[in-house]
């Protein structure tokens, strides 16, 4: 296993050879994030695999590079990036019983995922910058920074702060032009002309991504499912169809 | 599986895995118990808790 290369779990047969394994295989090793699960090893191999999220938390330049693989001459409608919600790195810094259950290279870790998750937005918004309602990255601000993945208990304030999140106007304008653009996507450029070369080895960061292009019904989605994501999710499907009746 | 489908496995996931904490050995918590609990959603939606990632163009199941 070399950490610096993300190994894609994929639905679909690739290009290049497939990591042959299971569906809960493919889960498992998707969540073996250290400290929190061993490491899991699977297909012929037996290559031990760890979860992205200590680098690679927000893959949505990752997702275009492969989606200009298979795709690359095809237009593209627009990309939709869901973060877990924005992590607070002064709490995170906080001295206390937190630092000494959890090792301080998981705490710089972390920082550091807060740092580049957003890092990854903005290089997508410099690649989208002139193709408006293309690009849209929707991520809870407040409220989120105090609960833990496992934190099991907390997960109806979770809800509460997504729904919060979703009453905000801008957020509510973000929505309207999200959905026109899934239920009616125009496309303006092929993937192969947005030009993905540079910066593609500093990807870092949050979360699930859905990617919808105007050819095809598919989504194409990453493993990750943490709460917050699945929470807004929910609420954009109803949203969706509150919307389209 | 749709969408209220899947929030409902992983609150029951997570309240599963995450509610009994390891005191020793590689990972603070229960890969096992992960492991068990994925396997029994994946039995659900595809009838076979071994089924292959790839996508088998005829299975005519959704797994997003």
């Amino acid at each position: 296993m070399n950490g610096n290369i993300p190994a894609l779990f994929r639905t679909y047969q690739p290009r290049e050879t497939p990591i042959e394994c299971t569906i809960w295989e493919a889960a498992r090793a998707t969540s073996a994030a250290p400290t929190v699960f061993k490491r899991i090893e699977i297909g012929r191999g037996k290559q031990p695999f760890i979860d992205g999220g200590m680098g690679r938390n927000n893959p949505s330049l990752l997702v275009l590079e492969e989606a200009k693989k298979l795709f690359g001459a095809r237009q593209l409608g627009c990309l939709v990036s869901i973060g877990t919600g924005q992590a607070d790195i002064i709490s995170i810094q906080k001295p206390g019983l937190f630092q000494q259950i959890i090792p301080t290279n998981i705490i710089s870790a972390l920082r550091l995922m807060t740092t580049d998750c957003e890092e990854t937005h903005e290089e997508a918004l410099k690649r989208f910058a002139s193709l408006p309602n293309t690009y849209f990255r929707l991520n809870v601000e407040y409220g989120m920074e105090g609960i833990q993945l496992s934190e099991w208990e907390k997960l109806s304030s979770v809800e509460a702060h997504t729904v919060q999140y979703m009453k905000r106007e801008e957020v509510d304008k973000k929505l309207t032009s999200l959905v026109a653009a899934i239920r009616a996507p125009r496309g303006q450029l092929t993937i192969e002309q947005l030009g993905m070369d540079k910066h593609l080895v500093n990807l870092n960061c949050d979360l699930t991504l859905l990617l919808s292009f105007s050819w095809a019904s598919k989504q194409i989605c990453t493993t990750h499912q943490k709460e917050q994501a699945l929470s807004i999710s929910s609420c954009i499907i109803c949203w969706t169809n509150r919307h389209s009746q | 599986m749709d969408v209220d489908k899947a929030i409902e496995n992983y609150d029951d996931l997570t309240e599963k895995v995450f509610s009994d904490q390891k005191w020793w050995g590689d990972g603070k918590f229960k890969a096992t118990k992960l492991e068990g609990v994925i396997k029994s959603a994946v039995k659900d939606v595809t009838g076979d808790s071994e089924s292959p990632l790839v996508e088998n163009e005829e299975a005519g199941f959704s797994r997003t």
